[in-house]
């Protein structure tokens, strides 16, 4: 699933936080605006913004999840970059709302959206056009799981390229890194055991690599992952890759 | 009762260790391969599966004609062309073509459209022993089991049961040895080969061109069920036409790559008429059964693009819910996504309702559309078939209602409140939640910790250039 | 009833494609699109990269009689067929060897013929592909039973690309494309080879036009 071209690289920008960083990880959410606002970004972020919609449309629930995204495209009119920390969610923006609003009559409202919705990393590195990252962070061994809605996407070497320039850093490979980590949302509800089955081997290739650090760009495969390793006795550090960058320039 | 859980949850739950190693194995080591060769013989090989794409999507956008065309070169090359609306049609006129030629005895290479149809199970009520010859369709025919998967039938097999079926069938002393099991199988279905009286294959392709149709097989079973026989029939379905020979150059470097990470299958064999004048082996009549079973709907869905799919298998091997799930836990012929999308829009208008839950087993990874030679947009498809299920009201064990969510998320005070009030949810032992999915969720995870609004305060708080959020308070 | 499952199956499917949005081209490529440039290298002959390709599928390629000949004994071959038309040339070389050849395939004896000597009408190099049909097979049974299968191969007939054997098709109604032995992997995914089809192919490559 590309994301689209032509999309707006303005520095003044929409921060999208995802229900996810709103609920559980704030951490991530702040670090996103450290690093906007150190690329030069004005930083804005609509209060009133929720979810993008993503529960109830990956369960076909479509006439539930258009009123989501009518609801997140009014939140975030306008002309200005909507950025988030987050591969899934800005895949929902771009692809799954092309998909519920194909015959829709108000498609132009969400089309607005996926045309303006960046993933932070795409959009620092593809549209600020930052090769590198200031910074000297310990010496760390980094596995980096990239989420499923990043395929075909230029977000998995973003992350790559920025996090590769730190200095300490060094990125490690691990098997089948293709793997979902099995969560899926609501899939891991409907699905529980087929999914702890999927985790459970995507944990066993990344810790045979012995990484130090486990870093994506979705913090719901992170939560996930981490879930199980925790309830498996072999937790495991893990960060979203932008909480990497911040950590980088506290240390710069 | 119904079970709380969604039936293929529920079948890899209970799934043998071993046979789920088994399948990861092979369709792990399967899809690596894969990917290797593809890498290593062209420098862009995605713009490869976009022009297999264009070239099979204009196909079937022009079927008619397409079909029409084949038809009537397959025709003036002298073979016979029929026409199967469903499996049961499919059945009574191969069985007619059979009863004409006086056949009581036949091999079977293996294809798909004929699971499909069950032939087999008909062919025999109607006292005609047919006899798979693939090893793999072979073995499942003595277990009485069904094909896991769409190239490679036994992938949830080991040697050591398949050693089991073979002795069983009185083919000599247990040994797991697969070259032993392999000459075993040879030298027992050389026999067969010989004295039967016609050969039942698919097709994979079909020019309409010239009519040709092509057949792939490694082990050479295809060209062993044609070549003693005076008999062919062949049962294709309607949608594997290619418009012409040069698009085969296509389609077969993509399909032997992407179905077993070979160049090229070792036996590919183009066909368009029964044997020639000289040449004293092989089938004197041939005949094409050209089979609908819902194909001609599917095309006016909005699944239609499925429609584009060379049976390769390289979406199921890729697939982690099928590699943990295996082929049988979708419960039709075909699995995986593949299947997730076919089995609930193919044969008979209960199809719907009986496989109306396969398109929820996936975690929409895409991984399947990464891979399809044909690029299948197979995760949109899966999410449109939800969409319909959703519509008609199936049953959907497990998965919550999502209007109350929706209130919620389109309540900005409401979802604001809830964050925050959310926190008690710490609190809260989940663990013994009244609802057995979530219950089965938190035995194997830990949520994190709720921090609901924590940077909402933040936000507030900090002395920044973040504007709009005053604004709008 | 079939002619009424035709009418009924080009009904609905007209019908389907009239709710169609649109109608995808027949895309423009070039014939040579799928061909893998990277199988040949620079320099070599047509031969030579047909070799390397077969060799890859364990095909093997000879260009003496004397090597098929000796490969033969050293599989303790002793009974073969032959192509009547290669009688003379390849034939009566295996009778001087003391093989027993038959120019006729007796169906009978199909488990006796250890080895079959046929004619190849073509060979892809990109591929390392035998090409057989019925005009230039003597019996089809003949290059299927036998553990061995000899092909037979004029130089001159050697193509470059899957593409370009396809352009030759011409009005060939039973072509068969061979690369390297019979195989599975069915069982664990453990290739073994010789499964139905010949365990051992060979093709002999000739100076000879056919």
């Amino acid at each position: 699933m590309a994301a689209p071209e032509h999309r707006p690289s303005s520095r003044e920008v929409l921060f999208m936080m995802t229900c996810l960083c709103d609920a559980f990880y704030a951490d991530v959410a702040k670090a996103a605006v450290q690093v906007l606002e150190h690329a030069g970004c004005q930083v804005s972020v609509p209060p009133d913004q929720t979810c993008c919609g993503q529960p109830p449309f990956n369960g076909g629930d479509f006439e539930v999840s258009r009123k989501v995204a009518r609801h997140t495209a009014a939140v975030f009119a306008g002309e200005r970059p909507i950025i988030v920390p987050s591969g899934s969610c800005a895949a929902m923006h771009f692809h799954g709302n092309a998909l519920q609003f194909e015959a829709q009559p108000d498609r132009e409202g969400v089309d607005s959206l996926g045309k303006r919705t960046w993933e932070i990393f795409d959009f620092l590195v593809h549209g600020l056009g930052l090769m590198s990252w200031p910074g000297v962070l310990p010496p760390r061994r980094i596995a980096i799981h990239h989420s499923c809605h990043t395929r075909g996407t230029h977000t998995g070497g973003a992350i790559r390229t920025l996090l590769g320039s730190i200095e300490g850093v060094e990125l490690i490979e691990f098997g089948q890194d293709e793997q979902c980590c099995g969560f899926g949302g609501t899939f891991s509800v409907s699905f529980p055991h087929i999914s702890a089955g999927m985790g459970t081997l995507k944990l066993d290739h990344i810790l045979d690599a012995k990484p130090d650090l486990l870093v994506s760009g979705d913090m719901s495969c992170l939560m996930h992952l981490n879930g199980l390793a925790t309830k498996q006795g072999r937790e495991i550090p893990h960060r979203h890759a932008v909480e990497i960058l911040a950590e980088s320039l506290d240390r710069a | 009762m119904a079970s709380p859980l969604q039936p293929i949850d529920d079948y890899a739950r209970t799934l043998a260790p071993e046979t789920r190693a088994a399948v990861i194995k092979s369709a792990a080591f399967t899809s690596g391969q894969r990917i290797e060769v593809l890498r290593r013989d062209y420098e862009d090989p995605d713009a490869l599966r976009k022009l297999a794409r264009k070239i099979k999507q204009h196909t079937i956008d022009r079927l008619d004609h397409y079909l029409e065309q084949a038809e009537s070169r397959l025709k003036a090359a002298g073979a016979q062309v029929h026409f199967a609306t469903d499996g049961p049609s499919a059945c009574r006129q191969v069985l007619k073509i059979l009863q004409e030629h006086g056949v009581t005895r036949l091999v079977k290479s293996k294809s798909m459209a004929t699971e499909e149809i069950h032939l087999n199970p008909f062919l025999e009520k109607h006292g005609i022993e047919s006899i798979e010859t693939d090893l793999g369709e072979f073995i499942v025919q003595i277990d009485d089991d069904h094909p896991s998967h769409i190239v490679r039938p036994i992938i949830h097999k080991n040697r050591r049961q398949v050693a089991e079926s073979l002795e069983r069938h009185g083919l000599g002393a247990y040994d797991d040895d697969p070259k032993t099991i392999t000459r075993r199988a040879r030298v027992h279905l050389r026999e067969k080969y010989m004295q039967s009286g016609a050969g039942i294959t698919g097709g994979n392709f079909v020019s309409a061109e010239s009519g040709r149709m092509v057949l792939v097989t490694n082990e050479g079973n295809a060209r062993f069920s044609m070549a003693p026989n005076k008999v062919h029939i062949a049962v294709i379905g309607i949608e594997k036409l290619v418009p012409r020979d040069r698009d085969l150059a296509v389609f077969l470097s993509l399909l032997a790559r992407s179905a077993t990470a070979q160049q090229i299958t070792v036996y590919t064999q183009f066909i368009n008429g029964p044997r020639s004048a000289n040449q004293p082996s092989g089938p004197e009549h041939m005949h094409v059964v050209f089979l609908d079973n819902g194909r001609s709907q599917v095309l006016g869905g909005e699944c239609r693009e499925i429609l584009r799919c060379i049976r390769c298998g390289a979406c199921q091997n890729v697939c982690p819910v099928y590699r943990q799930a295996s082929g049988h836990a979708y419960r039709a012929v075909y699995g995986g996504p593949i299947g997730a999308v076919l089995s609930p829009l193919i044969g008979d208008s209960i199809s719907f309702s009986n496989y109306g839950d396969l398109p929820r087993a996936s975690s929409l990874c895409g991984a399947c559309r990464e891979v399809c030679p044909v690029d299948i947009p197979i995760p949109d498809l899966l999410l449109k078939l939800r969409h319909g299920a959703k519509k008609a009201k199936l049953p959907s064990p497990g998965s919550p209602p999502m209007g109350p969510f929706a209130d919620l998320a389109t309540s900005p005070k409401l979802w604001r409140t809830s964050m925050t009030a959310s926190r008690a949810m710490n609190y809260l032992p989940l663990q013994f939640a009244p609802v057995k999915p979530l219950r089965d969720w938190l035995d194997q995870r830990t949520l994190p910790k709720w921090r609901g609004g924590e940077f909402r305060r933040w936000l507030k708080q900090r002395p920044s250039p973040v504007e709009d959020q005053k604004k709008h308070a | 009833m079939p002619d009424s499952d035709r009418d009924s199956i080009f009904g609905r499917i007209r019908e389907s494609l009239a709710t169609a949005s649109q109608q995808a081209p027949y895309p423009e490529y070039e014939d040579e699109v799928a061909t893998a440039k990277r199988r040949f290298r620079d320099g070599d002959t047509l031969w030579e990269t047909f070799a390397t390709n077969f060799s890859a599928v364990n095909g093997r390629p000879m260009t003496e009689l004397a090597e098929v000949i000796d490969f033969l004994k050293s599989e303790g071959a002793t009974v073969g067929y032959c192509d009547p038309t290669l009688e003379e040339s390849i034939g009566r070389v295996c009778q001087e060897n003391a093989f027993e050849i038959h120019c006729h395939f007796e169906r009978e004896r199909f488990d006796d013929y250890q080895f079959g000597i046929t004619r190849a009408s073509a060979a892809i190099a990109e591929t390392g592909t035998l090409v057989l049909t019925d005009s230039d097979t003597s019996d089809r049974l003949g290059a299927l039973t036998p553990w061995i299968h000899i092909a037979v191969l004029p130089e001159s007939r050697l193509v470059s690309s899957v593409a370009q054997a396809i352009a030759g098709f011409g009005r060939e109604s039973n072509i068969i494309w061979a690369t390297g032995p019979s195989k599975t992997a069915d069982v664990e995914g453990i290739l073994i080879e010789g499964v139905h089809g010949p365990g051992e192919q060979i093709c002999l490559k000739t100076a000879g036009l056919q």
